[in-house]
């Protein structure tokens, strides 16, 4: 595993680089901090194991942080909707239902327009990248709806899906899941075979179109799950969530080795890109880095990285 | 007098893979000199090592008696050596004009393209081989054949004395390449020296002064044309005796199985004929006659406009790919790396692509099934693999077209249309093909064999259906059949039909 190097290497530095608590110990390593990472990684995390299924297909998705916000719109408006004498279990779980709903009928129509018309994901994404940041600002009349800390339904929610150990957890099982979906079934199989050469998967007799429909479906659920987290996290659904995530799900997965033009890749690989990410960005803020300047040495990890691999490639 | 280019223990390794291990030769002023050998045996490698597209390891390369460090096409271009490149590398969007003059040390460029002064400096060259186009046509508008004389004009443009082709009639019907030998007959007279890698014997025998034979990425030995055989080739290429198979009659039932009458789509006028059980049909015609055209349209690749297509005397009308597999035709594409095989993928994975949906159970993959299925097919079809996980790039182009026939036959049809199967591919893979043909019509299915190499045709095919302009022209008895008739009835309309 190319990236893995990366990885080994930003974690030898963040424990070099760590600064000492009290007793001496690296601050970096302790528990606390390890699964904070874990958890400050998990919504990108999650919208990149879709994501690594989209640019497998040579495609690419940009509306994934517009989704995520339409994702916790909806989520916060319905727990915060009043419906007389229904259960919290089942109020939550309308909740969700809708928010995943609504994100995944985004992903279908994403693939639906790239397979039907055959015009180019980036431009169908970037449309509706614009497209549902406005639906969502629309549904929320252009303002955050709060999830308060109270005793109703929705800090009930919030009180469950913020816990550390359901996001990790969630992480966790959909990686399971999608590790298992690209390498173990005909789907995963499907998935690269046209993004490796989709003429040639014509000419096979794969049904190029409904394929393409599932994978954008994914890259709609799995952003509209992370709304969810981020809801609850955030205490609240906010219509503006979630601007340039697409960018840091598209750098986790390439940084994970994944080619652009697809057909080469592993949900592995984009697990270890993740990581690499939320690494990096720890280290620099235990070390209190400077936000902007975090960002420009991201850009340079970003570069580095896949350049190493390309090295490693060539030979 | 020095050779005017030496060529001294060149090797190329990728990754542990010795491409080219020592590779000697050298070529004399105004001759033509074949480099043959079998599909891996480092022709194609030697030959961009010395266009520059390719870096060697090691070795000496000298022009004119002097040492070339050729690290780049332009260096290659400076020393004078061009080539013509089995994949044409041109860019399709450009004008046969801008193809000539882009990257062109002749040609000085400027901040503007001045297309009249492209005219000019390209009309020479595109008269000398013969293609008559304008300067300003897309590139992407010319047939293959003239796409290559284009790559070949863009060569002399540049001032070229040593002209690399390789595999230069792979994709040419026979008139066109009679066209490429009159033309390298002349570029001779000009002083011009040829390289020309092929696999095609009467070729090689015809227009090549010296033969010098690769095998496993080592240059084996050079003879004069003139004092060898054919025979003496071949030992040296497989480095053991090859014995030619000859025509073998088949018995093919009088139950027709594929039946097609009036077939016109976009770009067939009006094709019929019938295929029978157990037969090998041949299809020979020009290139751009409408042979590929009318697979497209058994496929369901192209749309059918009106006519009969007939699988056992039931009308059917395939769609897409998917509804002809499904219906029992299968097809194996003329261009194996475009429209066949997922280059990324591994040997098994190519070969199991189409029939993913009898290898599963609920939707999981059944590993072992999926080698179980597919290695009877790959022992019988001499498939040569190091693992069947290995990727499909790794293999030789008659192993790689091996997978793709593989991952046909998978689907079990009954019909099979091969478009030039045999393309660019080694003789012992080309003997091998024949008799995967044979096998299958004996086991009474039937096959479409498109070729561009007549011989094979006569050698393998019942019948030979001759395609002209988008229509059926002729058919002819492929044991009575002879090479002049076809090529008379495909070309200009003559010959017999019936």
């Amino acid at each position: 595993m190319k990236s893995f190097a990366g990885l080994a290497g930003i974690l030898v530095l963040a424990i070099v680089l760590s600064p000492t608590a009290s007793d001496g110990s690296r601050i970096f390593l302790q528990l606390g901090n390890l699964t904070d990472v874990l958890r400050q990684i998990s919504v990108i995390g999650i919208i990149a194991l879709a994501m690594t299924f989209v640019i497998l297909t040579a495609g690419i998705d940009l509306s994934v942080g517009s989704t995520l916000a339409l994702s916790t719109t909806v989520v916060a408006m319905v727990l915060t909707h009043d419906f007389a004498g229904m259960g919290y279990s089942l109020h939550i779980f309308v909740a969700m239902l809708a928010a995943l709903a609504a994100s995944t009928a985004v992903g279908a129509l994403n693939g639906a327009v790239i397979a039907l018309l055959d015009i180019q994901p980036f431009v169908v994404t970037l449309a509706s990248m614009i497209g549902i940041r406005g639906l969502a600002k629309w549904l929320s009349g252009n303002a955050n709806i709060d999830i308060g800390f109270g005793q109703d339904v929705a800090a009930a929610f919030a009180a469950v899906f913020r816990q550390k150990s359901v996001v990790i957890g969630s992480y966790l099982a959909l990686a399971v899941v999608f590790w298992i979906l690209l390498g173990r079934t005909v789907f995963g199989r499907q998935v690269r075979a046209i993004g490796d050469n989709e003429k040639a998967g014509r000419y096979t007799g794969l049904p190029i179109r409904s394929l393409k429909v599932w994978v954008y479906s994914l890259c709609g659920l799995l952003p509209g799950f992370a709304g969810i987290l981020y809801a609850a996290e955030n205490h609240q659904g906010n219509p503006n969530a979630g601007v340039a995530y697409e960018l840091d799900a598209i750098a986790a997965v390439v940084i994970g080795g994944t080619r652009l033009a697809g057909g080469k890749g592993s949900i592995a690989g984009t697990i270890i890109g993740t990581l690499t990410i939320g690494v990096l960005t720890n280290m620099l803020r235990l070390n209190n880095v400077d936000s902007n300047v975090e960002m420009m040495i991201k850009a340079v990890i970003i570069v580095l990285a896949v350049a190493v691999q390309r090295q490693r490639g060539v030979e | 007098m020095p050779d005017l280019l030496h060529v001294e223990n060149v090797s190329k390794h990728y990754g542990g893979v010795a491409a080219l291990k020592s590779a000697s030769f050298s070529l004399w002023t105004g001759e033509v000199h074949a480099l043959m050998g079998e599909n891996g045996a480092g022709k194609s490698t030697l030959a961009k090592i010395i266009a520059g597209s390719v870096k060697a390891d090691s070795g000496a390369i000298q022009v004119d008696g002097r040492a070339v460090a050729i690290t780049s096409p332009l260096d290659a271009q400076r020393s004078g050596t061009g080539m013509i490149y089995q994949e044409l590398d041109l860019f399709p969007h450009l004008t046969v004009g801008e193809n000539i003059v882009v990257g062109n040390l002749q040609y000085r460029e400027r901040n503007f393209v001045r297309f009249g002064e492209i005219d000019a400096f390209c009309r020479p060259f595109l008269d000398q081989v013969g293609l008559h186009r304008s300067a300003r046509t897309i590139a992407a508008e010319l047939s293959i054949g003239q796409m290559q004389l284009l790559a070949i004009a863009r060569a002399l443009s540049m001032n070229a004395r040593i002209l690399l082709m390789d595999e230069p009639t792979s994709s040419l019907f026979d008139d066109s390449a009679e066209r490429l030998f009159g033309l390298i007959a002349d570029l001779k007279q000009h002083g011009v020296s040829v390289v020309y890698v092929s696999h095609k014997m009467s070729e090689i025998f015809r227009i090549s002064d010296r033969i010098t034979v690769m095998r496993d990425g080592e240059t084996i030995g050079t003879r004069k044309t003139s004092e060898t055989n054919a025979d003496e080739i071949i030992r040296m290429m497989v480095g053991r005796e090859l014995k030619a198979g000859g025509r073998k009659d088949r018995k093919r039932s009088s139950e027709v199985l594929l039946s097609v009458t009036g077939l016109k789509t976009s770009k067939l006028k009006n094709v019929s004929f019938d295929l029978h059980r157990g037969e090998v049909l041949g299809i020979a015609g020009l290139v751009g006659s409408g042979r590929s055209e009318l697979g497209a349209a058994l496929f369901g690749v192209d749309q059918r406009e009106s006519g009969i297509i007939s699988l056992r005397g039931n009308p059917v009308a395939p769609h897409s790919p998917r509804h002809a597999i499904r219906l029992g035709i299968g097809l194996v594409p003329e261009d194996r790396k475009l429209q066949g095989l997922m280059m990324q993928m591994s040997v098994l994975e190519n070969s199991t692509l189409g029939v993913l949906g009898r290898l599963q159970s609920f939707g999981f993959l059944r590993s072992s099934r999926e080698a179980a299925e597919a290695q009877p097919l790959f022992r019988e079809l001499a498939l040569k693999y190091s693992s069947e996980d290995a990727c499909v790039s790794s293999l030789s182009g008659g192993n790689q077209q091996k997978v793709l026939l593989a991952k046909c036959l998978m689907a079990s049809p009954e019909v099979l249309f091969l478009d030039d199967p045999t393309r660019g591919i080694d003789v012992g893979a080309k003997e091998d093909i024949y008799l995967i043909i044979d096998k299958l019509a004996s086991a009474g299915k039937g096959v479409i064999f498109v070729s561009s190499e007549l011989p094979e045709l006569l050698r393998c095919c019942d019948r030979i259906l001759v395609m002209r302009e988008g229509s059926a022209a002729a058919i002819f008895d492929g044991a009575n059949a002879t090479q002049e008739q076809i090529m008379a009835s495909a070309a200009i309309g003559e010959g017999a039909s019936g």
